[in-house]
C-alpha cells in the first residue's frame, strides 16, 4: 500500500490520468483559440512584406510566453493538410517590445516558409515553444563588433543591434550583410535606422548575384573583409547564414571570438550515402520490423513507410523525436559521429541506421 | 473449414492482393486534413457529451434530466472507445504528429490498460485474425464457436457466460490484456517480468477507473452520490453492452472463418488480406451509426487496413466489395440485427455437441459464382471442374 486510498497509484498519477490540463486547455481553446495552459500559441495580428519573398510576422502570445534573449530562436508549429510540422525561427524584436516579431523567408523546397507567406493570415494562430539559442550577447559587451549576415541570417542580428541600441553601447560594431539584390535586404528600412540613430553602427550592404551602383558586390572573401574591418584582431564576430559563407566566414576568422548560427533545412545536412542491401528496425512497442536503407535519417525512413512517430524540427534541435534505441549503432548526422551498440537515447531525426535496430517505439 | 467463396489459385490471391494494395495506396495518398478535422469534431463531441452528462446527472433532480445525463454519458464514453480510442491507438492518426491523437501517448475511459490493449489487439488479434490458440479475441478463451474446438460441458454454459461478458465487457478486456501478454511472452524472457507484474498495470488502470466514476465524481455530488453512481454504472453498462454487440459481430458472424496455424504457415501479404476478408464481417447503417460503431461495421476494410484513418473504410468499402465480387469471394455483411443474431446463432448451436451444432447451423451454401465475368483470361484456366463437383457435395 502505497498512500492511503490509492494502492496502486500515487495521488499524483489519478490527477494526471483525470487529464486536468486536457480539460482546460480543450475549454480554454473553445473560448480563444490563443488560451492554453499547456502550449505557447500567438496570434498573428500584423504581416507586413520585406521583400518579394520574405514577411515578418507580427505575434502575441498568450501567458505561457516566458520572454527571450536578442538572438534567440524559437519553434514554430503550423498544421499543413492536417499534419503539424514545427520549424525553429530567430526573433527579429527586441525583448522589450510589446509584441514578437519572426521574419521568414521562402526556402526553396521550404515546406513551412513557403506555407507560412503563402497562407497564414492576419489572425491566424501559430504555436510557438520556449526560446532557446546561445546566439546572443554576452554579459560583458566587447569593444568591438563584426556582424556578419547572409540573406535571412540577418533575423537575430537585427535584433541583437536593436539590443545593443537599448543598451546604449559605446563600442564600434560593422554589419556586412551579402544579400543577392538590392531587393533582398531584409528589414532595410529598420537597420537603416539603427545605422542613422547611432554612431556606433557601420552598415555594409555586398550584393552578390545582381549588382548595383553604389554598392559592394562579390561574395565573402579575404579581401571584403579587409576592405571593412581593417583591424579584426580583438573584434568578436556573430556570423549567420547559409552554410557556405559560414564555412567560409569559420576559416578566414580562425582564432577570433566566433559566435555562428546554422539553420539548415531539413534533409540538408545529409552526406550523400549509398548504401547496398537493407538493415532491419525492430520496433519494440509496436511489434513491427521493417527493413529500411540506412541512407537518410531513421524519421524520413519509418515516414516513407507509413510509420509516423513524433517528430518537431527534424534538425536535431527541439528533440521531440527521442526514443530509446536498444540495440544497434547509428550515426548522427549533424556530426557524423557513430554510436555505441549498446542502450541509449538517440534523436531519430539525425540518426542513420548503420547496423540491425531495436528502437523502443 | 468450410467456406462459401470461390478456391483461388496462387496467382489469382497474388492479383487480388495487388488490387487490394493499389485500392490501399490511393485511399492513403488523400488522407489530409479531412480526417484531422473529422477526428477533431470526434474529439470535440467526447469532452462536451461528458460534460452536459455529467452536469445532468450532478444537477439532476427529476428522472428526465438523469437519464439524459446517463445516456450522454454513455454516449461520450462510447465515442471515447470506438471512435476516438479504437482508431486513435490503431495509429490511424500518428502522422497528424499531434500528441492528443497519438497511438503511443492515448489512453482511454475502460479499466483495459491501452498499453497491453496494443499488444493483444493490435498485434495478436489483427496478425492471427481467427487463427485458433493464437488469436486470443477468438471466442475470449472460453467460446466455442466452430466445429474446430473440442467440445467439453463447460460449454453449454457459454450462452449465460456470454451474456455476463456482455453486461461487463471492460472487465473481460482488461482481464483478457494481462493473461494474453503474459502467455504470448516467451518462457524465457518470463523470468523477468511474472504474471504479478502484468496484472499490476490491469490494477492500476481499474484503480483510476474506479476511483473517478464511483468515488471522485460521486463525492463531488454531495448527498446526490447514490445518483452518480447509478448514473456511472448504468452508462458504462451501456457501453458495454453496445461495445461487445459490435465487437461480436465483427468475427462471430455465422459466415466468418476460423483458420488453423497450419494453414497460415509462410503465408504472403495477399493470403493475409484473403484471410481477413473470410474472418471478418461487416454491418449496415447509417453514418451516424457508423460513427458509433467506431467503423467497426466496416470490420472487413478496418481489418485489411488497421492502419488507415477509419472514416475512410465507408469509400473504401463499395470498391472492395466490387473486386470480392470478381474473385467470387464471400463480402460477409447484413444488417445489425440479422448479424448479432447469427453471433447468438453460433453461440449457442456450438455450446453443444458437433451433431447437434451441425444440424442447427445447416449445411453453409456452397461457393458464390463470380457475379462479373472475369477479364483475364488465366482465371477462367483456374476453374477446374472437379473443383465445383467436390464443392457441390
Amino acid at each position: 500500500m502505497k498512500t492511503f486510498p490509492f494502492i496502486y497509484n500515487q495521488p499524483k498519477e489519478f490527477l494526471n490520468f483525470l487529464q486536468p490540463k486536457e480539460w482546460a486547455d480543450f475549454f480554454l481553446g473553445e473560448l480563444n483559440p490563443r488560451f492554453s495552459v499547456t502550449t505557447t500559441k500567438a496570434k498573428v495580428i500584423d504581416i507586413r512584406e520585406e521583400t518579394a519573398d520574405a514577411k515578418t510576422f507580427v505575434l502575441k502570445p498568450n501567458w505561457l510566453w516566458k520572454g527571450f534573449l536578442s538572438g534567440q530562436h524559437v519553434p514554430v508549429t503550423v498544421e499543413i493538410a492536417g499534419r503539424r510540422v514545427t520549424r525553429f525561427y530567430s526573433l527579429s524584436s527586441h525583448p522589450n517590445d510589446k509584441y514578437l516579431q519572426i521574419t521568414v523567408k521562402r526556402q526553396k523546397g521550404g515546406l513551412v516558409s513557403n506555407f507560412l507567406n503563402q497562407n497564414t493570415k492576419k489572425g491566424d494562430i501559430l504555436e510557438i515553444g520556449e526560446a532557446s539559442g546561445e546566439f546572443v550577447l554576452s554579459k560583458e559587451l566587447p569593444k568591438e563588433l563584426l556582424f556578419l549576415a547572409g540573406g535571412s541570417g540577418i533575423t537575430p542580428i537585427h535584433s541583437i543591434l536593436r539590443d545593443l541600441q537599448a543598451l546604449n553601447y559605446s563600442g564600434k560594431a560593422t554589419l556586412l550583410y551579402f544579400v543577392r539584390s538590392v531587393d533582398d535586404i531584409i528589414l532595410k528600412s529598420s537597420i537603416d535606422l539603427i545605422e542613422k540613430n547611432n554612431q556606433w553602427l557601420t552598415v555594409h550592404y555586398i550584393l552578390s548575384d545582381v549588382p548595383k551602383e553604389g554598392y559592394t558586390s562579390g561574395f565573402l572573401t579575404k579581401e571584403i573583409l579587409d576592405q571593412y574591418v581593417p583591424n579584426l584582431k580583438s573584434t568578436s564576430v556573430y556570423v549567420c547564414g547559409p552554410s557556405p559563407m559560414q564555412t567560409k566566414a569559420l576559416s578566414l576568422l580562425e582564432g577570433l571570438p566566433v559566435k555562428s548560427e546554422l539553420f539548415l533545412l531539413p534533409g540538408q545536412n545529409l552526406t550523400n550515402v549509398k548504401k547496398e542491401g537493407t538493415v532491419d528496425v525492430y520496433l519494440s512497442l509496436s511489434h513491427k520490423t521493417i527493413q529500411v536503407k540506412g541512407e537518410r535519417s531513421i524519421l524520413d525512413e519509418l515516414e516513407e513507410q507509413g510509420i509516423y512517430p513524433q517528430s518537431g524540427c527534424r534538425m536535431g534541435i527541439c528533440h521531440t523525436c527521442v526514443c530509446k534505441k536498444q540495440a544497434g549503432a547509428v550515426t548522427d548526422l549533424s556530426n557524423g559521429e557513430k554510436s555505441q551498440l549498446g542502450e541509449e537515447n538517440i534523436q531519430i531525426c539525425v540518426s542513420r541506421a548503420e547496423s540491425n535496430l531495436e528502437l523502443e517505439l | 473449414m468450410r467456406t462459401i467463396s470461390k478456391k483461388l489459385n496462387k496467382e489469382e490471391i497474388e492479383a487480388f492482393g495487388k488490387e487490394v494494395d493499389s485500392l490501399r495506396e490511393e485511399v492513403m495518398s488523400k488522407v489530409g486534413k479531412e480526417d484531422a478535422d473529422h477526428i477533431r469534431f470526434i474529439y470535440k463531441t467526447y469532452r462536451y457529451t461528458e460534460v452536459l452528462g455529467r452536469g445532468l446527472i450532478h444537477f439532476s433532480f427529476e428522472p428526465i434530466s438523469f437519464v439524459a445525463g446517463t445516456l450522454l454519458l454513455s454516449i461520450s464514453k462510447i465515442i471515447n472507445n470506438m471512435e476516438l480510442g479504437h482508431n486513435v491507438l490503431h495509429g490511424q492518426y500518428d502522422w497528424m504528429n499531434d500528441p492528443k491523437f497519438n497511438s503511443r501517448t492515448f489512453e482511454w475511459d475502460i479499466v483495459c490498460n491501452a498499453h497491453q490493449w496494443k499488444f493483444y489487439h493490435n498485434y495478436m488479434h489483427h496478425t492471427y485474425t481467427n487463427v485458433l490458440n493464437k488469436d486470443h479475441d477468438y471466442g475470449y478463451n472460453f467460446t466455442r464457436l466452430t466445429e474446430a474446438q473440442k467440445w467439453k460441458p463447460v460449454h453449454l454454459t457459454q450462452p449465460f457466460t456470454n451474456m455476463f461478458l456482455a453486461m461487463n465487457f471492460q472487465w473481460g478486456i482488461g482481464a483478457h490484456g494481462y493473461r494474453v501478454e503474459y502467455l504470448e511472452t516467451p518462457k524465457k524472457l518470463r523470468k523477468k517480468k511474472t504474471l504479478k507484474d502484468y496484472k499490476a498495470v490491469f490494477f492500476k488502470k481499474i484503480e483510476v477507473q474506479m476511483l473517478k466514476d464511483y468515488i471522485l465524481f460521486p463525492a463531488l455530488a454531495g448527498l446526490n452520490f447514490p445518483k452518480v453512481i447509478l448514473g456511472n454504472l448504468l452508462a458504462n453498462l451501456i457501453r458495454n453492452l453496445w461495445t461487445y454487440a459490435v465487437i461480436f459481430c465483427g468475427h462471430f458472424t455465422e459466415n466468418a472463418e476460423s483458420f488453423t496455424t497450419e494453414e497460415i504457415a509462410g503465408e504472403t501479404k495477399a493470403q493475409w488480406y484473403l484471410r481477413q476478408l473470410k474472418g471478418s464481417s461487416n454491418l449496415d447503417g447509417s453514418n451516424l451509426f457508423y460513427t458509433m460503431t467506431g467503423h467497426l461495421s466496416h470490420q472487413i476494410e478496418h481489418h485489411m487496413f488497421p492502419d488507415m484513418p477509419a472514416k475512410r473504410y465507408r469509400e473504401v468499402a463499395p470498391r472492395l466489395k466490387e473486386i470480392c465480387a470478381k474473385y467470387g469471394q464471400h463480402y460477409n455483411t447484413g444488417s445489425f440485427v440479422k448479424q448479432f443474431g447469427s453471433v447468438w446463432k453460433r453461440i449457442i448451436a456450438y455450446s453443444f455437441p458437433d451433431h447437434i451444432a451441425n444440424k442447427v447451423m445447416g449445411k453453409r451454401k456452397k461457393y458464390l459464382e463470380p457475379s462479373i465475368v472475369l477479364s483475364q483470361p488465366s482465371f477462367q484456366v483456374s476453374l477446374p471442374t472437379e473443383e465445383k463437383s467436390v464443392s457441390l457435395t
